[in-house]
């Protein structure tokens, strides 16, 4: 279920990349001030998603809380 | 042997970092052992950023050019003004004797010599498009400068030079010069700029001729 889930991630941030690198082609292409917005505004904000969706999927699941109950501290 | 230009690096790197996210979105599987998950994290973290920061050099090295500051309608007036044919216009005179870089000489002038100048030009040419897209842009000729211009930038290439040193009157009001209290520009010495209103009556130089 896990690695379902680590998958998922990694598709997702893995479009988000691809379209922020394609962003950032067209912008470099498109030699005219609002290249540089397009570039920052869209291709920077798709590509920092896309590395924060990565990272956060590297990050352990939450651990479960759990049914027994805890050994009480002698 | 030919080196490629870093622009071609460049797309030859956003390339090879779109197909190497594009075979893990399409085989995670691979992240499952150790050499796919440093595979993903160059590719996902590593390669993207590099890219990013390549990309944003070449922008901010890309903006310093004369022929981007004249990519927009309203600046043409200024840009025919660095081939009026009169020696008395300062631009002009710069940029047709080759003074500063003629494919850099909006930015030369009008970049900030001071500590983090070269950010505060670029807050400046954002400023710039916020006005033409989302503001009210002025006519090319009531175009104003957002401060007074700072002699500093004059004198980042003309204090110590020969022709700047060995006139009198600049010798004799070095202090006023240096500290801003009597401008290069508007005290009536070297006042003919732009004058982007008078274009009309003024001859031009064509390059070759």
């Amino acid at each position: 279920m896990k690695e379902i889930q680590i998958e998922r991630a990694l598709r997702i941030s893995g479009v988000l990349l691809i379209l922020g690198i394609v962003v950032e082609i067209i912008s470099l292409l498109w030699e005219k001030p609002l290249a540089f917005l397009l570039f920052v505004g869209v291709g920077g904000a798709l590509t920092f998603v896309g590395i924060v969706l990565y990272l956060y999927s590297l990050l352990p699941p939450a651990v479960e809380s759990s049914s027994q109950p805890r050994p009480k501290n002698s | 042997m030919n080196l490629p230009s870093p622009e071609t690096l460049l797309y030859a790197l956003l390339v090879i970092t779109a197909v190497l996210i594009a075979i893990i979105v399409v085989r995670p599987a691979i992240t499952v052992s150790a050499p796919g998950k440093m595979l993903a994290f160059v590719a996902f973290c590593i390669l993207p950023v590099l890219c990013g920061s390549m990309a944003a050099s070449t922008h901010i090295e890309r903006s310093k050019q004369t022929k981007f500051c004249l990519s927009c309608h309203i600046m043409e007036p200024y840009g025919k003004s660095l081939y009026v044919d009169d020696p008395s216009y300062i631009p002009a005179a710069h940029f047709q004797n080759h003074r500063v870089p003629p494919e850099e000489a909006c930015y030369t002038c009008h970049t900030d010599y001071g500590l983090y100048g070269g950010v505060r030009a670029k807050l400046g040419g954002l400023r710039h498009i916020y006005i033409q897209y989302f503001g009210t842009p002025p006519r090319p000729e009531d175009i104003q400068l957002y401060k007074p211009y700072n002699n500093r930038e004059c004198l980042h290439c003309h204090a110590g030079a020969r022709s700047f040193e060995s006139n009198a009157v600049h010798t004799a009001i070095r202090d006023q010069l240096t500290g801003n209290e009597m401008s290069c520009i508007s005290s009536g010495c070297h006042d003919t700029v732009h004058n982007v209103k008078e274009q009309s009556k003024v001859k031009f130089w064509t390059p070759g001729q």
